[in-house]
């Protein structure tokens, strides 16, 4: 939840060298960058949402989204496409793009802004540069940190049922080994 | 003299769109897909459905432009920078996912306009055939246990006690 909430308020403007007062029909693009997870954990999925909306009037063309936010040596790519890019995003039109990561360790990490380029409109020559939204700096939980919360621990309870049998379990055979052979001498007695 | 000029031009220039639109229809395509949906909705609070395709036409079109439609839904496929993969990818709530099989119907351009116009009218999309079709298989999400194990390990321990002191009073009546 930490993350909707920060990723909502640093929404940057990727279109952010036109300014509002300009020429209404070009193409502007908000590319909401999110982290879609609850608790972040090392070795276990994380979802990475790229958001594309064109608020401008125009279609913006040739729009490429790299991020580089996720280097080989902390995150493993499960599936998706990092660097990517779209011909033609329409005025008014939104797109999602999403991308499945595993963070290889745990400990702090910082998720950066992805870079966004596109033509603002069919004329254009000069490509438009932008920037994600940034995620912003996430805990990541160890394995066995997360699974000592919210795994079943169903081991940890039949290691503790072991341990406890012998204090049960032997005074229990000891009565029931008590109680058949005085069941065996009353058998016996009554047979006389 | 000048009418007759526009006249031939605009007769080229039409063939020549036309034989380009032809070039980029792609014939035949195998699609080798790679498919992956998430599965854990206990650390994730959205599910993502994903599919990879790399797709290769007969003809050697390459760079097409591709949408998936999926349940009456349009998703426009990304492209790798090097033309060489596509992507279709959407999210949706863990509470409103129904399991089981998805199709993804993917059309080029052209079967787009068409399926938009069909869309548009009101009509049964299913005329429409697509370029391919994808199936993506969503197994389930995991929510979490049914039961927490502590309840099982305090209701054990209870039925424990209660079979312990029924026959102890047993004994000593």
């Amino acid at each position: 939840m930490f993350f909707r909430y920060l990723c909502a308020v640093v929404l940057l403007v990727a279109a952010c060298g036109v300014s509002s007062g300009e020429d209404e029909t070009v193409a502007r693009l908000l590319v909401h960058k999110r982290i879609l997870n609850r608790f972040l954990v090392e070795g276990k999925d994380l979802v990475v949402d790229y958001n594309i909306y064109n608020v401008g009037g125009s279609a913006a063309l040739d729009v490429h989204i790299v991020d580089n936010g996720f280097p080989e040596d902390d995150f493993e790519v499960v599936i998706g496409m990092l660097k990517i890019k779209l011909d033609r995003v329409g005025p008014g039109n939104n797109v999602t793009h999403t991308v499945v990561v595993r963070p290889r360790s745990y400990g702090f990490y910082n998720f950066t802004a992805a870079e966004v380029t596109y033509l603002p409109s069919e004329v254009a020559q000069d490509v438009q540069i932008g920037y994600t939204s940034e995620p912003g700096e996430g805990g990541i939980a160890a394995i066995r940190e997360f699974d000592r919360k919210f795994s079943p621990h169903v081991m940890d309870w039949i290691a503790f049922a072991v341990m406890t049998l012998p204090s049960l379990g032997i005074p229990l055979l000891l009565w029931y080994g008590s109680k058949s052979k005085y069941e065996a001498i009353i058998k016996q007695s009554k047979k006389h | 003299m000048m009418a007759v000029k526009w006249i031939l031009f605009a007769v080229l220039s039409s063939v020549c769109f036309n034989i380009s639109l032809q070039d980029e229809i792609c014939s035949s395509p195998s699609v080798t897909s790679n498919i992956y949906t998430t599965t854990d909705g206990v650390i994730l609070s959205d599910i993502a459905f994903i599919a990879e395709l790399v797709v290769t036409c007969q003809n050697g079109v390459k760079d097409l432009a591709l949408y998936a439609d999926v349940d009456g839904v349009t998703i426009p496929a990304m492209k790798s920078l090097d033309n060489n993969k596509y992507q279709v990818s959407w999210t949706e709530v863990p509470k409103k996912v129904q399991d089981g099989v998805r199709i993804l119907r993917m059309y080029d351009e052209e079967g787009y306009s068409a399926l938009r116009k069909v869309q548009r009218s009101g009509e049964d999309t299913s005329s429409i055939r697509p370029l391919f079709t994808v199936t993506i298989n969503h197994q389930g999400t995991y929510q979490g246990p049914w039961v927490q194990s502590e309840l099982i390990a305090v209701l054990l321990a209870m039925f424990l006690w209660y079979l312990a002191y029924s026959t102890k009073s047993r004994i000593q009546s």
